[in-house]
């Protein structure tokens, strides 16, 4: 034993007269900006996608309802409640937040008598920290999933103008794993899709490699895969909860991927056979999108059905309005020849009130489906616009598609901004470049170019294949020498719409520009052409001030017997066509079996 | 009736295999619990004692107090999902098994880690070894009627948990190291707090050394107590501290070096008694050695740079089919998970294997033997165990 | 560890040899040689170290796999020796005559796993779950989400909505077009 021992402890004496280290008021104590304490959420930002909750290993989180939020288009209405009971405090419901609206603060003192205060949903219930600037955040570049899109390879402009070759070249199994996996499944895009298809449902089948799987689930709701994998408006990446901070997921593409991937003889296998035939008919008036939609669902219910088609073939504005180099006509055949494979009859060049009547067709079968779409293009009705050298683009698209010569001499104006101005303009474009080896397309609409209502990459891609494009300006008259055209008058447009919303363009005539032109394609919209319905049959339906077919939400007319349904009722738009064809299928299948 | 022998020679006798022939009914025992809710214990374990006298004839180690089935839940959660989980396995040091977790992790994914992030993680893991052993130390000052220096280290530990707390956003349970790197970069200033809390530290130890371990009392009570002969290191697979106290250099860091160890320099603190006082001091030493590291970390980092790998949408990742076992050095010896993946989005197996397991069953119960009951305490402190990476 | 694959695989015909990194190999051994096998490891090729014992389940296959872990101190490497025994009789020898710290992993593997190791110490003693009465719970077909409702209270007054189905019910109840 050392003396040393006994007497060195006693040192400890010296903090005897040292100051305390001990915070003096604990409950008040501030903790550091990083801190993760109780969570906030900014209601208005939060979209109620509920990965918050999908991550949580404590399952801590809810998604409720909350008063005063509506469910909406990419918004659930939903928000997080967060039991503290539960909760861990890691924070990795921040770091997946889809929008950011989800922090924490750094409050973490609250002593209550009651458990039940401890359960509430942040944000909707006031607490002193909502206002805290301190508190946990996901850090800048740090992400929990992919934000950015796997890029698409496509034909770049030189070599695309050249032909109608197909532009987008579609994902390769690797592309389509990785794309897929950026999907957060939160499903907020399925209240969106006009068709309501099962997109999670079908990603994750692609995730897993199943692609049978992710065929069956495509055809519950829409039978063109092929074809909204290439020309849907896609809707539903606009609301992506993964747009939100960064690029919504490819949905259209995945789509295209799965039905590319299934070689057509293959279809039977994978999906349903139609029912036992129940002895029913159905005739269907047009083969577009909506009537072949109806066709599909109708035929699976074991109904007769047959198509009644004017065109060559079938298709509607499919074929004969969307350019090849957008949806090669074997893809949409593709399609086209499931439906037909289950047994669907389609009467080609057969125009209902010309080759056959309605009458006939009401004495034939049970139920008559009309889907004749929108084929007559509208006049700009400027002066002048009615020179032989002033076109529709309607009817240059679909004389193009049947194989006849369209016009095209240089220079070319086209009127309007929405993806049939964009369809002719780059149709034109490549004939122009196979003809005379430049392009000499101008393309002029009322819309400045943030409200065209063509898609952004229909703009884009028409001025790198060399379409001028001089949005702003409306059409004021048609100059024109005898034959010979000379060119456009336009005036730019200083509003489009009125406060209302209406269609209502205002103009500012001190300025005009002079655009010279051979020929000008008018692509404003298009009309529909109901001759075939004969007047009694019109007069005892139910129409509006316009003249318009009424339907009730299955597109059932006041006539029992009659529906109506895609771009007649619902303006153009070929999802929108395939949703209202299946849903009026689902209503005349009940009619058929006697059910209400 | 004599309760007492006093001649230990002949007492109790012996069965053939070396064992005590114990007769609880002849009233010459006590059968007494330690734990699980004792003050001398670290965690919530019990030692079942045998006692004649006030001298331990026989124990056996009750876990179970704090098993929550880690392992298990572990297989029905996403792997992101189990981040915030594995850092409960260890209470005082959870960033080893979320560094063991992560490495595991990205060993079967194949991520590459952001040199930064390796950077951060060696600091973080040696923050965890200091804060980890101030607690402990301050155990260890309790189980031996040393309030005070008990006092000192734990107020040190908590200027450690402060600056935790601005680095990772936790004081206890982090759940900073993910797979892939770390969650966020270190904050302003960070450094300088850090290091005006190492020199608190050094200033401190010294008055620990003089209080403690240059105390006559202390020392009496622990030299001597709970020989490890070297030669039980092998069969009783002891690693750390309580292995290097027995002069036998084992250290993760310098065998197996991962993160930035290879770029550190240091030598494993090793004793030549193998007593509790050996052990103890082994560890204040180490300590020391750990202040000294954090400083070099502190240095050599870079400032700038990645500190987080891109990964994939963690709530759909997939790990490749495979198996792999990755180590750490923690503050009690040998921290590793063996991982095992079905290719599938939830791990098929994760086992923990934590150095207490051994050194707390096999080894505390045969150490224990012949020990005062007095001593009890201070020889489980002096063996450093927690009981939650027994059980998981 | 080539000299550990050539030893394994001659004298006690080891296959599926996995070189994880430099210093980690893993190798699927029959049960009949194990004990030799892990005994040869050890005094020969200086695997002196038993790192840890545990179990995998293999439901499917209907098999348990059970790793020993074992490293090398000299040379820093590991080795990990996987063998299969079936389900339907978990049977597996002892080790702990080897290490005698293997008599807690058995004793664990026993409770955890219902794998049994005769002649091990105390391996029909409960270790961590004094009085369990399910089957042995870390086997695949214990439920322990089942486990807890049945066993715990969950809270009342929990319910949570899932996005698109409530979306469905607010805007297109029966399916058709909001």
């Amino acid at each position: 034993m050392k003396i040393s021992d006994i007497l060195q402890p006693l040192t400890a004496w010296k903090n005897l007269v040292k100051d305390p280290i001990t915070i003096k008021d604990p409950l008040n104590r501030v903790a550091a900006p990083r801190y993760r304490g109780f969570h906030k959420n900014d209601l208005e930002t939060c979209i109620g996608c509920g990965t918050c909750e999908a991550i949580c290993q404590n399952a801590a989180i809810d998604m409720v309802p909350v008063e005063g939020i509506e469910t909406k288009d990419g918004d659930s209405g939903l928000r997080p409640r967060i039991d503290y009971g539960r909760c861990c405090w890691c924070g990795l419901c921040v770091d997946i937040c889809t929008t950011g609206s989800l922090t924490m603060s750094n409050a973490y003192q609250w002593i209550d008598n009651d458990p039940e205060v401890f359960r509430f949903i942040p944000g909707a219930e006031e607490k002193p920290w909502d206002t805290a600037d301190k508190g946990y955040k996901r850090p800048e570049n740090y992400t929990l999933n992919p934000l950015k899109r796997v890029s698409m390879e496509e034909l770049n402009p030189a070599d695309r103008i050249q032909g109608f070759m197909e532009i987008v070249k579609g994902f390769s199994r690797d592309q389509a794993l990785q794309e897929a996996d950026r999907c957060v499944s939160c499903g907020i895009c399925v209240a969106t899709c006009p068709a309501h298809m099962g997109i999670p449902a079908y990603i994750e089948a692609i995730r897993n490699d199943d692609l049978n799987q992710g065929m069956r689930i495509l055809y519950e709701t829409n039978p063109f895969p092929e074809v909204c994998g290439r020309v849907c408006t896609h809707k539903c990446e606009t609301v992506c909860s993964i747009f939100h901070r960064g690029d919504p997921v490819s949905i259209r593409w995945l789509k295209r991927y799965i039905a590319d991937q299934i070689p057509e003889h293959e279809y039977a296998a994978i999906l349903d056979s139609p029912q036992e035939e129940t002895g029913k008919k159905v005739a269907i008036i047009g083969a577009g999108p909506a009537g072949l939609s109806a066709a599909y669902y109708l035929r699976l219910q074991g109904h007769t059905v047959v198509i009644f088609e004017a065109q060559p073939e079938a298709g509607g504005m499919m074929r004969y309005g969307i350019p090849e180099y957008r949806l090669p006509y074997d893809q949409l055949d593709k399609d086209i020849k499931y439906i037909k494979h289950i047994g669907v009859k389609i009467r080609t060049e057969t125009r209902v009130g010309r080759d056959i009547s309605l009458e006939s067709l009401h004495k034939d079968f049970d139920i008559i489906y009309a889907a004749t779409g929108l084929h007559e293009g509208r006049s700009t009705r400027a002066k002048g616009s009615d020179h032989p050298k002033v076109y529709q683009a309607v009817n240059l698209l679909r004389d193009f598609t049947k194989g006849l010569e369209i016009p095209y001499e240089a220079p070319v104006i086209v009127i309007g901004g929405g993806n049939v101005a964009m369809d002719i303009a780059r149709t034109l474009a490549r004939l122009h470049m196979q003809k005379m080896g430049r392009v000499d397309i101008t393309l002029t609409c009322l819309e400045t170019e943030d409200i065209m209502p063509a898609d952004r990459e229909e703009i884009v891609e028409a001025r790198e294949e060399g379409i001028q494009i001089i949005p702003g300006y409306g059409p004021l008259e048609v100059v024109s020498n005898g034959d010979t055209l000379k060119g456009l008058k336009t005036v730019r447009c200083v509003s489009v719409f009125d406060e209302n919303g209406r269609f209502n363009p205002k103009f500012d005539h001190s300025d005009t520009q002079f655009l010279p032109a051979s020929i000008i394609v008018e692509a404003i919209g298009q009309g529909m052409d109901l001759s075939y319905i004969p007047e009694s049959i019109k007069k005892e339906m139910k129409t509006d001030a316009r003249g318009r077919i009424q339907v009730d939400a299955y597109y059932q007319t006041s006539l029992p017997w009659f529906f109506a349904g895609g771009d007649i009722i619902e303006g153009p738009d070929v999802i929108h066509a395939i949703a209202n064809g299946h849903t009026a299928a689902k209503r005349i299948d009940h009619i058929l079996r006697g059910e209400q | 009736m004599k309760y007492f022998e006093e001649d230990r020679s002949k007492f109790p006798p012996k069965n053939a295999d070396g064992s005590f022939q114990i007769d609880l009914e002849s009233h010459k025992f006590t059968h007494i619990w330690q734990g699980p809710q004792h003050p001398g214990v670290t965690g919530n374990m019990s030692l079942e004692l045998i006692i004649q006298g006030d001298e331990v004839m026989q124990c056996e180690t009750h876990v179970g107090y704090l098993h929550r089935g880690f392992e298990k839940l572990m297989e029905r959660r996403k792997y992101i999902q189990c981040f915030p989980l594995v850092c409960r396995i260890c209470v005082p040091e959870p960033d080893f098994n979320e560094y063991c977790f992560a490495a595991g992790v990205e060993e079967l994914a194949g991520i590459e880690v952001p040199e930064k992030a390796l950077w951060i993680r060696t600091l973080v893991l040696e923050m965890a070894r200091l804060a980890s052993y101030l607690m402990w130390m301050g155990g260890a000052a309790g189980s031996l009627g040393h309030g005070l220096p008990g006092q000192w280290t734990n107020y040190l530990r908590d200027y450690i948990l402060d600056r935790f707390e601005e680095l990772t956003g936790g004081r206890i349970y982090h759940m900073y190291i993910l797979p892939g790197g770390v969650r966020n970069d270190l904050p302003e200033g960070f450094k300088q707090r850090l290091l005006e809390v190492l020199d608190d530290i050094e200033q401190i130890m010294k008055d620990v050394k003089t209080v403690m371990f240059n105390n006559t009392v202390f020392k009496k009570r622990t030299q001597g107590l709970g020989i490890i002969d070297p030669s039980w290191v092998e069969p009783y697979g002891i690693t750390g501290p309580n292995a290097r106290a027995a002069g036998i250099p084992l250290d993760v860091r310098k065998d197996s070096p991962y993160l930035k160890y290879p770029e550190l320099d240091f030598e494993p603190v090793t004793g030549q008694e193998s007593d509790a006082y050996t052990r103890l001091d082994v560890r204040r030493r180490d300590l020391l050695i750990t202040v000294d590291l954090i400083r070099q970390i502190l240095n050599k980092m870079p400032e700038n740079g990645e500190y987080m790998a891109p990964l994939p949408n963690v709530l759909n990742w997939e790990i490749p089919r495979g198996e792999t076992y990755v180590r750490a050095e923690c503050t009690r010896g040998e921290y590793g998970y063996y991982m095992v993946s079905d290719g599938s989005m939830y791990p098929r197996r994760v086992n923990v294997r934590g150095p207490s397991y051994t050194h707390a069953v096999a080894l505390m119960e045969k150490l224990v033997v012949g020990v005062n009951i007095a001593d009890v305490a201070a020889l489980m402190t002096s063996l450093h165990t927690y009981p939650p990476e027994i059980e998981r | 560890m080539d000299y550990v694959i050539q030893e394994l695989k001659t004298l006690f015909s080891g296959q599926n040899f996995e070189k994880k990194r430099g210093d980690l190999l893993f190798a699927t051994l029959d049960t009949g040689v194990l004990v030799q096998a892990l005994k040869h490891l050890r005094d020969m090729l200086g695997f002196r170290h038993l790192v840890l014992i545990t179990a995998v389940d293999w439901i499917e296959e209907d098999l348990f796999q059970i790793t020993y872990l074992l490293r090398n101190y000299t040379q820093k490497t590991d080795v990990g020796i996987r063998v299969f025994v079936p389900r339907s009789n978990p049977i597996m020898e002892s080790i702990h005559t080897l290490w005698e710290t293997a008599a807690t992993y058995q004793r664990e593997l026993h409770e955890m796993f219902g794998i049994d190791f005769p002649g091990s110490p105390r391996v029909n003693k409960p270790f961590i779950l004094e009085g369990w009465q399910e089957i042995p719970p870390y086997r695949r077909d214990f439920d322990t989400k089942k486990y807890a409702e049945e066993t715990y209270f969950p809270r009342p007054g929990r319910k949570t909505h899932d996005p698109e189905t409530y979306m469905k019910q607010k805007l297109y109840p029966d399916g058709t077009e909001s």
